[in-house]
């Protein structure tokens, strides 16, 4: 009983927490500025809060449809993250050419590979979907979203973007990729293990929570502070070019 | 095998990280002015003497008194976020985050002085999520007026 009410309480935080940054970021005119978060938090709400809960009440828990529904849109909002991040890479080096240049090729390059890889093995295991192979596929996917993530981090501290904004965005997003890979990590090294089954169920929603309340400090920086830090990011480079 | 359980290591560390990263950017914002210092004064906070004797003068680190010292300025900090011009008389979200922060750094402090590891790094980390929370307070304090007075002028003419 208190289980399924603190599980309800979490999932509809998310949801609380996912359509109010999505009003947020589209009343307070951040859309324009912030295109690449928006389009993804608005993926995210489409289909944690209208297609999920659709499916499940159709389909049930239990039912094959609603699993395959649940981790095929998984590996959507993964891989629509990993865009994300991708834009974050471009928005990280925008006042340095050369390397927004060879850096798009490897981006793309790794995209491609990703979703090679996941649709040739998505076919090879077509009819072993319920067994571990899913677990061990979601594992990958994260796993590669977060290093992708932990480049861009130390990129941005590597070439030293004045970008506080930045920052704060791309730590939420290493949470949002770090628990979930843990966890099912811990899943297909235990399996049948119902216990970290039922913490998935926590984990995964409450780093979702802990993205998206960053992603609200992050956006609610005052202008002025970004402003300073555009400034001191100018400055920066003016000073690297005269060197 | 092997994968998953370098995937599973790798992934908390990350976690841990990720966590840590967000707690340092919120204790690197700039305030205007030094709030912090009236706050000291005012309620006579040891922690800027820990962190002059550790920085300073690299004096050895007296665990027992540091400690103590850092407990009681946590706890007295605490009550004046949640107390001092707070109209709701609760934590922020970040405020609550970095007191989680606190709490596993004074854990790892303890791990440290157990295992007699280097223990300047924590206690000066410490250190500086006290300066925030009374650079929070005093900048809280500073916008309250009394006429055209704010506080700290207010304090002054008495």
């Amino acid at each position: 009983m208190i289980e399924t009410l603190v599980q309800h309480g979490i999932q509809y935080g998310v949801y609380l927490a996912e359509v109010g940054l999505f009003l947020y970021l589209v009343l307070w005119g951040h859309c324009k500025r912030l295109a690449g978060v928006s389009l993804y938090v608005a993926g995210l709400l489409t289909i944690d809060t209208i297609a999920r809960p659709r499916v499940l009440a159709l389909y049930g828990f239990t039912s094959p449809q609603y699993f395959y529904f649940f981790y095929v849109t998984d590996a959507i909002l993964a891989l629509s993250a990993f865009l994300l991040v991708c834009s974050f890479f471009r928005r990280a080096s925008v006042e340095r050419r050369e390397m927004w240049q060879s850096l798009r090729l490897v981006l793309v390059s790794v995209f491609i590979i990703v979703v090679g890889i996941s649709c040739v093995s998505l076919k090879m295991n077509y009819t072993n979907l319920f067994g571990r192979f899913t677990t061990e596929f979601e594992q990958n996917l994260y796993f590669t979203c977060l290093v992708l993530n932990t480049v861009l981090y130390i990129l941005i501290q590597h070439v030293q973007v004045a970008d506080d904004e930045l920052e704060l965005l791309v730590c939420g997003m290493g949470i949002q990729f770090a628990g979930p890979a843990a966890n099912f990590a811990l899943m297909y090294l235990t399996p049948g293990s119902h216990f970290f089954m039922s913490v998935m169920q926590y984990v995964g929603p409450l780093c979702t929570l802990g993205m998206l309340g960053l992603c609200f400090y992050a956006v609610r920086i005052p202008k002025a502070a970004r402003a300073r830090a555009r400034e001191a990011r100018r400055l920066g480079n003016a000073a690297v070019r005269r060197a | 095998m092997i994968l998953a359980s370098m995937i599973l290591i790798l992934s908390i560390g990350l976690f841990l990280f990720y966590l840590q990263a967000t707690c340092q950017k919120i204790l690197a914002r700039k305030f205007d002015q030094e709030y912090f210092q009236s706050i000291v004064d005012a309620n006579r906070l040891e922690f800027p003497f820990v962190r002059k004797a550790l920085e300073e003068f690299d004096t050895p680190v007296d665990y027992p008194w540091i400690c103590m010292t850092l407990k009681c300025d946590y706890l007295a900090l605490t009550y004046l976020l949640k107390n001092a011009a707070n109209a709701e008389q609760s934590y922020s979200r970040e405020e609550r985050l970095l007191m989680l922060y606190f709490r596993a750094i004074f854990g790892a402090l303890c791990t440290l002085h157990f295992l007699k590891l280097h223990e300047k790094p924590a206690v000066l980390k410490l250190t500086a999520i006290l300066q925030h929370f009374a650079d929070v307070i005093g900048y809280r304090v500073n916008k309250v007026r009394f006429g055209n007075l704010s506080a700290s002028d207010y304090l002054l003419t008495l």
